[in-house]
């Protein structure tokens, strides 16, 4: 049975027991969500740490959302930051401004982002761009965003950025329990990907990646598939950013920057293993478990991430999640092989 | 509107293009080449540039300096071909083009880390002596047309080398065809070698030649990289004219935009512009169609 969760493989098998396989597919989010849970047993004193842990949740989610348009179809969404700011601005904007209530706002600007998130799909499948070119153009979106920012100083407060009153006096207020709500978030996020992985959207997605023109050929309508991703995965990232945005109480020009956002999301996902599952949650525990340990070296940090990045792509060029269940399928069938 | 006005700024977006071009030049041939997408690119002109102004305050010629800086990002990128890069162009497909596109972001990272961390406030500026030279009426600095000619000069040579020369002509069959190339006796690897190492050169020359006009400091490099990507794009990748064309296009709109809308509007106009080229003409403004 694949048990890897490469996306590559298409999982052909009918299934016999279908409880067996409904906890093959959910046990592993489960099982995660346990461990994480534990989490703040070990830092609940420290107000810093969990905010360094909670924006590791922050992280995971961003992943997955990053991971649902670039792992399952391969649209090299270069804005990340940019929807995520889309999402928090506009949350921020709509709640302080107009007044319209916290979990709204949080919904209209994951909408928000999830459209524009769409629109940018859209226009890279219908002009049928490559990875390099969809990257280059929502790279140019991302930029654009940022200077966007900055410049309508009236509407986001520019380069002083921007205070976020709505949300004092929830649980997003408090030292712990924002941790618990973006790993209500990524759980909800890792559900979704699996179901969306097991319907005919998966199904699309996998077609698609493994040979766009096959696909197409056996009627799989690549355009819309793709800017379903787009959507999905966009309104997860805009919606995540919203909560950060109430949580963090403040956000600036810098909050969803490129540089901040979209390369961490970038590596931590390559890391962890483009379309895989867990890909994500891993590569944000691993990296934001370096990012304290070099905290006493702040200056030399990006050299660090620099040196492991190199040294991680030359060792697991699939990522860690697909790699290691290579080598767990491997032991497997060396063992039965003894048998 | 006034004339004059309208001159000067086409002229100071055309110094700026000449700038972009050049920029866009080494990232472009090294992803016709290989696949590989440089992003340390920014970052190794902003190497050459520290170099350089470490070595004008230690007292060193600055003719000697400069050619010191420039040999040595040549040099890196030559060594960075023949290490870091060989397990990419093993890759096939588009695994080749993430794991170089990654492997020369962990290289830009490293780069970028280590400059903000020894010479935080370091920055290379070159000072040209003498009074403005008029050109069209216009008042020009002599940084700028010193730079320009440079550019200018070294864009025609490279144009010569890939029209005229044995060498060039095999590189530009790699970029065409690798598999043709290689049947017809040319040897990729050794082309990819050598033009890595002369992209490197060029990002030393960009660090050069933008000091003339603009301080180079030691956190340029991020949008260094983003610029020369968007222009190579849009000039369509591998082609070193259409580097050329994209950096000018741009560098004008930037600086026309800046100068009768304002100065945020314009970053936003000229990526506008670069995207809507990207949209249009997906293989560049004179990209060969795949």
């Amino acid at each position: 049975m694949t048990t890897t969760e490469t996306g590559r493989s298409l999982d052909s098998r009918p299934s016999a027991h279908g409880a067996d396989r409904w906890t093959r597919d959910f046990v592993p989010i489960v099982l995660v969500g346990l461990g994480l849970a534990l989490v703040p047993l070990q830092f609940q004193a420290s107000g810093s740490m969990m905010t360094v842990v909670t924006s590791g949740m922050l992280f995971a989610a961003y992943g997955i959302g990053f991971n649902i348009i670039f792992g399952s179809t391969g649209q090299l969404f270069l804005c990340t930051g940019a929807l995520a700011g889309i999402g928090g601005f506009g949350s921020a904007i709509l709640s302080e401004r107009l007044d319209v209530p916290l979990i709204l706002s949080i919904m209209i600007a994951g909408a928000l982002a999830a459209i524009v998130g769409g629109l940018l799909s859209w226009i890279a499948v219908s002009r049928s761009l490559d990875t390099i070119f969809t990257g280059i153009v929502t790279l140019a979106f991302s930029l654009s965003y940022e200077s966007f920012i900055l410049g309508k100083g009236d509407l986001t407060g520019g380069e002083n950025g921007l205070r976020v009153e709505q949300g004092r006096d929830t649980i997003l207020d408090r030292q712990v329990a924002p941790y618990y709500v973006f790993l209500a978030l990524v759980l909800l996020y890792l559900v979704m990907y699996r179901v969306i992985q097991r319907s005919h959207l998966g199904w699309a997605f996998r077609a698609l990646r493994d040979d766009e023109v096959a696909a197409e050929l056996a009627g799989v309508d690549v355009t819309r598939y793709r800017v379903y991703a787009g959507i999905i995965g966009s309104g997860m990232l805009g919606i995540a950013g919203a909560v950060f945005a109430h949580n963090r109480g403040f956000i600036g020009p810098t909050t969803y920057a490129f540089g901040n956002v979209d390369v961490r999301v970038l590596v931590m996902l390559a890391f962890g293993g483009i379309g895989s599952l867990l890909g994500p949650i891993l590569g944000a525990v691993v990296f934001t478990t370096l990012d304290e340990l070099l905290d006493g070296q702040a200056q030399l940090r990006e050299v660090f991430y620099g040196v492991v990045t190199v040294a991680l792509f030359l060792a697991f060029r699939r990522g860690m999640i697909p790699s290691l269940g290579d080598w767990w399928n491997r032991l497997r069938s060396s063992r039965r092989g003894r048998t | 509107m006034n004339l004059t006005d309208l001159t000067a700024v086409v002229l100071d977006g055309f110094v700026l293009g000449l700038q972009f071009g050049i920029l866009g030049v080494g990232l472009t041939l090294v992803y016709g080449l290989g696949g590989i997408v440089n992003l340390a690119h920014g970052q190794m002109a902003v190497l050459a540039a520290i170099i350089i102004a470490r070595l004008i305050d230690g007292g060193t010629q600055t003719a000697l300096a400069l050619l010191i800086g420039v040999t040595a990002v040549g040099i890196l990128g030559l060594v960075l071909d023949l290490t870091l890069m060989q397990p990419v162009y093993r890759e096939p497909g588009e695994g080749r083009v993430l794991l170089g596109l990654l492997l020369m972001l962990g290289v830009g990272f490293i780069i970028d880390g280590i400059l903000e961390w020894r010479y935080p406030i370091e920055a290379l500026t070159l000072r040209v002596s003498g009074s403005p030279i008029r050109i069209l009426d216009v008042p020009m600095r002599r940084g700028s047309i010193i730079a320009s000619a440079a550019i200018i000069g070294i864009g025609a040579a490279l144009a010569l080398f890939f029209r005229y020369t044995t060498f060039g002509r095999a590189t530009r069959s790699v970029i065409q065809d690798e598999q043709g190339a290689r049947l017809c006796g040319v040897n990729p690897a050794l082309v990819r070698t050598v033009v890595f190492a002369l992209s490197g050169v060029l990002a030393g020359v960009v660090a050069v030649t933008r000091a003339m006009t603009t301080p180079v400091d030691s956190t340029a490099g991020v949008s260094l990289t983003v610029f020369a990507l968007i222009v190579a794009v849009v000039g369509g990748l591998g082609s070193v004219s259409g580097a050329f064309l994209a950096g000018i296009l741009l560098g004008i709109v930037n600086t026309v935009s800046a100068f009768y809308i304002g100065s945020y509007v314009s970053t936003i106009i000229l990526l506008v512009v670069a995207a809507i080229t990207i949209v249009v003409r997906p293989s560049g403004l004179l990209g060969v169609k795949s």
